[in-house]
């Protein structure tokens, strides 16, 4: 898509054309505006080898070669830590983006550490343990130097680590961490201004969502918690895009991921052998798909946009596949929901003209 | 605090943590008081996953011998579970809720859970007690990976034995020293 100065100058060229806006004035009004903020490919490269070089040391422990003594590898993978920590903090006033990768870096390498201290005392036998800890690790080193990117690991750790949790029958042996990384993530997203965390963290207070669900045993009748989940992210989803137009840099972020949650809860709640009433589930499905896909397309965020289309699809297999709905049946809902999405439509052409 | 001090802080506070950490298990697993459990063999293609070996605890009981004291109901509820030294190996010898009841049917006791199942009434049918005691892998280098793979392969033909060497300490906590299949011994070191 054309970047906004592109679009304005072919504007202008019309304009000056019709003679609206005096030559003079092109170059003057295109100087005045700024072209976006773009990621260099040389940057982004250096968030990707950053990102690499600290999985290779994850992998070079893992790999368990005996070339060196544990030892020796200990020592090798803690003086590695302390090296890039200590590039970090050289970095930290005039290299910002180094900075965030360097304690990127640290936080894998800290994790390797945790990593080979767990083939020596068997820690293994609690993988939570370990990836908790690393978890933890990441989190104070991106609080010490404001790295997003290590926050971002830390909730990767944390939340891997809530998926190793030891299960007792149906239930979770104890609270999922990442019910306090998660909001954590999110609110330093918001103050850090990190787009990157923001990804991350909107995308881990769904999952923490999920594992307190799992963790708190609840079974309600006809999924109501899983459908309280749905509202719950709807609300969350609807506040974060009355903040992205107020111009928030990190919440259309957060309204899209957010909105794929409420959509997946919802499509969760109707499943399953005690889910609601078939019918009725499937066409608010149906026409909660239909109407973020027409908000997505309205508010121009691709992201809301694929959520729509993508659970609207789903809703159509789901309703097509349901076994005990006829095919006489699956046509009713569509054809209810068709004659709804349709009827709106017109209302909306008919204010809008108004 | 400036950004640079800060992170120095995090960073050295870590490094501290996990030498320490490293530091208080070398000492209590030396410390502790060494015993041999039995080790059920398993398929070795499903006990290796790139180079660890799993664990199974598991000691057999002859055939019309009961389950040990504790473990008749089959509890598998954290408690502490009483050990007896054997020629070979130590044996399970009873489980209770507490410590001090679990003193009073072995000289050593350990923390974890276990789970029996005996039919003794029935001559031809052998029970088992398997332990979960948090000592689950043995991490260690692919070639002895391998080699300790094929000598339980060969104990499946009753040529060998495999015992877990753990190390009980003051806490009743199990840390895991080594392993010995097959007469051999492989023990966890830094070297």
């Amino acid at each position: 898509m054309a970047s906004y100065k592109v679009r304005l100058s072919a504007d202008l060229d019309r304009w000056i054309a019709d003679g609206l806006v005096p030559e003079t004035s092109r170059e003057p009004i295109l100087a005045g505006v700024a072209e976006p903020r773009r990621l260099e490919a040389s940057a982004a490269l250096a968030v990707v080898g950053g990102l690499l070089a600290g999985v290779a040391v994850i992998a070079f422990v893992a790999a368990n070669w005996n070339g060196i003594p544990r030892l020796g590898r200990f020592g090798l993978v803690l003086a590695i830590f302390l090296g890039v920590s200590g590039a970090a903090a050289w970095c930290a006033e005039r290299r910002p983006l180094a900075r965030n990768v360097l304690l990127l870096v640290a936080s894998l390498v800290f994790a390797a550490a945790i990593g080979l201290t767990g083939q020596i005392f068997d820690i293994a036998g609690e993988p939570r343990a370990a990836l908790h800890a690393a978890g933890l690790g990441a989190a104070l080193l991106a609080l010490s130097g404001r790295s997003s990117a290590a926050f971002a690991a830390s909730l990767l750790f944390i939340a891997i680590g809530d998926a190793e949790m030891s299960w007792l029958g149906d239930r979770m042996a104890s609270p999922p961490w990442l019910a306090l990384a998660a909001p954590a993530g999110v609110a330093l997203a918001w103050a850090w201004r990190s787009k990157p965390l923001a990804h991350a963290a909107a995308i881990a207070l769904p999952l923490a969502a999920l594992y307190l669900m799992i963790w708190g045993d609840v079974n309600m009748k006809a999924n109501l918690e899983v459908f309280g989940l749905a509202l719950a992210f709807g609300g969350l989803a609807a506040i974060a895009r009355q903040l992205e137009a107020q111009d928030h840099p990190v919440a259309g972020v957060a309204y899209g991921w957010w909105v794929w949650a409420m959509l997946g809860f919802f499509a969760a709640a109707g499943l399953g052998p005690h889910g609601p009433p078939v019918l009725l589930h499937r066409a608010l499905w149906l026409a909660l798909a239909g109407g973020v896909t027409a908000l997505g397309l309205h508010d121009r965020r691709p992201l809301v946009t694929a959520a729509g289309a993508v659970f609207l699809a789903g809703a159509i297999a789901t309703i097509l596949f349901d076994l005990g709905l006829g095919l006489m049946s699956a046509a009713a809902v569509f054809a209810v929901v068709a004659a709804a999405a349709l009827a709106g439509g017109l209302a909306l052409r008919r204010r809008a003209r108004a | 605090m400036s950004l640079p001090v800060r992170i120095w802080a995090a960073a050295l506070l870590l490094a501290a943590l996990l030498a320490g950490l490293v530091t208080r298990e070398t000492l209590a697993r030396n410390a502790g008081q060494e015993a041999r459990l039995a080790m059920q063999t398993v398929d070795p293609r499903g006990l290796l996953t790139g180079h660890y070996v799993d664990l199974q605890l598991t000691e057999a009981l002859a055939p019309g011998v009961a389950c040990p004291a504790g473990l008749e109901s089959a509890p598998n509820k954290l408690g502490w579970i009483a050990l007896r030294p054997g020629p070979d190996f130590a044996h399970v010898s009873g489980y209770a809720a507490r410590r001090a009841d679990a003193a009073r049917l072995g000289p050593m006791v350990m923390r974890g859970k276990a789970y029996c199942y005996a039919a003794p009434e029935r001559r031809d049918m052998a029970g088992w007690v398997t332990l979960d005691i948090g000592v689950r892998r043995f991490h260690t280098d692919q070639a002895q990976a391998e080699a300790l793979a094929k000598a339980l392969s060969d104990r499946r033909t009753g040529e060998a034995t495999a015992f877990a060497v753990v190390s009980v300490g003051q806490d009743g906590k199990a840390r895991l020293k080594g392993v010995i299949v097959g007469g051999r011994r492989a023990d966890l070191t830094w070297y």
